[in-house]
């Protein structure tokens, strides 16, 4: 058992948190230099990191240990709080206090599009027709997706690159947006009806390989597979169906197939 | 069209920005850390993937978590908390006074035993690193392997470019190491590396060059 624990059972709160912060500083560091290089933004978040985690005498630290098993290693189960925390610090700092100087630099509609994604938490299309409703936006929707497009490709090149993917997800890429009166939100509809016929495990495979870009032996890890090759097995096999299926979808007159 | 610009239009195709909202369903952190790292059980993992198949924000937190897991300086601060590596600021606080100590004794240790009139060798093969991956074309470096040394208790690993500048050195005392996430490379470019391995006190082999090259664009 780690002293700290063994310190924080005895009830010795301050110096469990001690020995804690004498062990863990490091890996806490290095987890949230992976989401954030400035170094006063590092500093700040640790600050938060370490008030969370102290607060109401560690009961955050304490409910890993008052489970009754564990399936997650405890310095996994730390990075993954530090991630979640970190994460949280940036939304409630740029969406409170200010553009980051990134966005602070980028064209008027380009700022407007990194507020409404970014800080606002609104989708492509709520984007699309806000600017439309409320700014007289005159943009088609895929000339609006390239300029969201050219937003991400701004933002993600500096520094803070991989937080802000953090925070607003993946960029879209606008060749697919070929046809410009099929709206965001058909196309994910189509897409929820053709990923409904996978199983979850074939599901979640797909969306971490193809839209979150996992290595496959990760993704092996996630899904309980045995290797890579399970994964591009399953994978390949859940998108031959899925091409199936939305071409059932374009005989209806949907335009979606070819795609896959 | 190759296979990454086919996974590009798709990744394109799947993504319309709708953003997830959580719900009491989503993960708390001790399984998004379980399944990140893959070492949730049947049953209980199963159940999860049923949520994580419709939720985005569950999805995107068990990449992220996945991806800093294997992040070189945080795979490596594992290792230690864990105790299956040492911290390098204790070896050097303690090294450094040794390996002073251990000069000095040399230093005054007549030579006169050294009479051996048999000039030693070059080390052979055997007696030096072989560097396995990565040679020649690769289409991702996440990590650097070369052979174990008999009496090595430490490799030292330079990554070079064309022009000689070093683009990463570390030190390791098994026979792979991480290259980091954040060092990117040119693809295309060429890179020289090499492994020095430690066999004695002050007493380095090394390597011959084995040269590299990224493919294509890195995928983790």
């Amino acid at each position: 058992m780690d002293p700290w624990v063994a310190e924080l059972r005895r009830g010795g709160v301050d110096a469990a948190w001690d020995l804690f912060l004498d062990q863990y500083r490091r890996l806490i560091f290095a987890a949230i230099r992976h989401y954030a290089q400035d170094y006063d933004d590092v500093m700040d978040v640790f600050a938060h990191v370490c008030e969370s985690l102290r607060d109401t005498d560690l009961k955050r630290l304490r409910s890993y240990f008052e489970r009754p098993s564990h399936s997650a290693r405890f310095s996994t189960w730390l990075v993954t709080v530090v991630r979640h925390l970190t994460v949280d610090w940036f939304r409630h700092r740029d969406g409170r206090r200010r553009l980051s100087t990134v966005a602070a630099e980028l064209p008027p509609l380009r700022r407007r599009i990194f507020e409404f994604l970014f800080i606002n938490k609104r989708s492509h299309v709520e984007s699309y027709e806000l600017l439309k409703s409320s700014e007289g936006l005159d943009l088609t929707f895929g000339q609006f997706l390239a300029e969201v497009s050219a937003t991400y490709r701004a933002v993600a090149s500096g520094r803070r690159g991989r937080i802000l993917r953090e925070l607003g997800g993946p960029a879209p890429q606008v060749e697919d947006v070929d046809d410009e009166q099929v709206g965001a939100s058909e196309r994910r509809d189509e897409l929820e009806e053709a990923l409904s016929c996978l199983s979850p495990e074939e599901r979640v495979a797909v969306e971490l390989y193809v839209v979150e870009e996992m290595p496959a032996d990760r993704v092996a890890k996630v899904v309980g597979w045995p290797n890579a090759k399970a994964v591009y097995n399953h994978v390949y096999r859940a998108l031959a169906v899925m091409r199936a299926r939305l071409s059932t979808l374009d005989v209806v007159g949907r335009p979606t197939s070819g795609r896959i | 069209m190759s296979d990454f610009d086919r996974l590009d239009r798709l990744r394109g195709f799947f993504h319309t920005g709708e953003t997830s909202v959580a719900t009491p369903d989503c993960l708390d952190e001790h399984t998004v850390a379980a399944l990140a790292d893959g070492t949730l059980d049947a049953e209980m993992r199963s159940g999860a993937l049923t949520h994580v198949a419709t939720c985005a924000l569950c999805r995107r937190a068990i990449a992220s978590v996945a991806e800093a897991l294997i992040d070189g300086p945080i795979t490596h601060e594992i290792e230690v908390v864990e105790g299956r590596r040492r911290r390098r600021g204790p070896i050097l606080w303690i090294g450094v006074p040794l390996a002073a100590a251990a000069t000095v004794l040399l230093l005054l240790w007549s030579p006169a035993d050294d009479r051996s009139s048999v000039h030693r060798g070059p080390p052979t093969s055997a007696m030096t690193p072989m560097l396995r991956s990565p040679v020649g074309a690769v289409a991702a470096v996440n990590d650097l392997r070369w052979s174990h040394v008999a009496g090595a208790d430490r490799y030292r690993v330079t990554v070079f470019d064309a022009t000689g500048g070093v683009v990463f050195a570390t030190e390791a005392s098994d026979t792979v190491a991480l290259f980091p996430d954040s060092i990117a490379l040119v693809p295309g470019a060429s890179y020289l590396w090499k492994v020095d391995a430690r066999t004695g006190f002050d007493r380095w082999a090394a390597s011959e060059l084995a040269e590299f090259r990224v493919a294509g664009p890195r995928r983790r």
